[in-house]
């Protein structure tokens, strides 16, 4: 596995969320916060990501015919979890400190940082695993 | 929460300042090196005539892209965003930097310890963690933009 495999996915993905920001600027980023306050975005980022990675993962040890891991499969299906589950921890923190503050137009800030805070957990979250793959195999391999 | 006022700020997303912002870096940082071999080919009436996949066959986009990411992570430094969304942007864009970088790296030392090297395997490597880079930078631009008219409102 090469971090370049997953990489072109990921742009994708990225470009994606870009454009989706830019062409509906309004009810794009609306979604996405109303999600986070009925709890729903998590679960929904987790299933996606998990789903994505094992995807790729499958589709990379197709097209080079070899079998997949265990352990590897193990760590794209947990790390996104602890991931997305850790990093939601410390956007509530963010928040409540943000709303302690006592700066203008607090309410729009935190939806920013709700909007910039989901786009990069998404992406951190499919790029993590494979980078620890990445790395374990270099490892475990000095020459790959 | 649904943030006031959003419709304002978003309105004029034509206006779009980082389109250009990252037009520069695909054409300071790609088709200029590029266009500057055909150049010295024309004036040395050389048949040399690379593609764009020839001059970065060692995985130099890499190095664009470290630069890049270097540029963007300047920037969320100097935004207003909590120092925690500072803190996963710049250490992600670090870590893809890293990695872009990391294949020129690979390809240098492969080739002077005459260890196998695939100029093919550098060059998708580096093209495909080079796109990466350049559409998180793009993505990090609009978020920043959008929060900067936040801010100023």
């Amino acid at each position: 596995m090469r971090l370049a495999d997953p990489a072109a996915t990921l742009a994708c993905v990225s470009l994606i969320f870009g454009l989706l920001l830019v062409v509906f600027p309004v009810s794009f980023p609306r979604m996405i916060v109303q999600n986070w306050q009925n709890a729903r975005l998590t679960p929904i980022m987790i299933l996606f990501t998990v789903s994505l990675n094992l995807g790729l993962y499958l589709g990379v040890a197709h097209q080079r015919s070899s079998r997949p891991g265990i352990l590897a499969s193990a760590c794209l299906g947990s790390v996104p979890v602890f991931l997305l589950a850790g990093l939601n921890f410390l956007l509530q923190a963010t928040i409540a400190h943000t709303l302690s503050l006592d700066i203008p137009n607090a309410f729009a800030r935190v939806d920013e940082e709700i909007i910039a805070h989901t786009y990069f957990a998404l992406i951190a979250s499919m790029f993590g695993p494979f980078l620890l793959i990445r790395l374990g195999q270099q490892f475990r391999n000095t020459n790959p | 929460m649904v943030a006031l006022g959003i419709d304002e700020l978003t309105a004029d997303w034509a206006s779009a300042k980082w389109l250009l912002w990252i037009g520069l870096y695909l054409s300071l940082g790609i088709v200029v090196p590029w266009a500057m071999t055909r150049a010295w080919a024309h004036q040395h009436h050389s048949p040399l005539r690379p593609r764009l996949r020839q001059v970065f066959q060692n995985g130099e986009l890499g190095l664009v892209s470290l630069m890049l990411a270097i540029s963007v992570i300047w920037d969320l430094q100097k935004s207003q965003y909590t120092s925690f969304t500072i803190a996963l942007g710049s250490v992600f864009l670090a870590m893809t930097g890293i990695m872009a970088g990391a294949v020129w790296i690979e390809s240098y030392c492969r080739r002077s310890t005459g260890t196998r090297f695939r100029p093919d395997r550098a060059w998708r490597d580096s093209r495909n963690l080079t796109l990466l880079v350049f559409s998180l930078a793009i993505v990090t631009e609009i978020l920043l933009d959008r929060f900067a008219k936040v801010t100023a409102l």
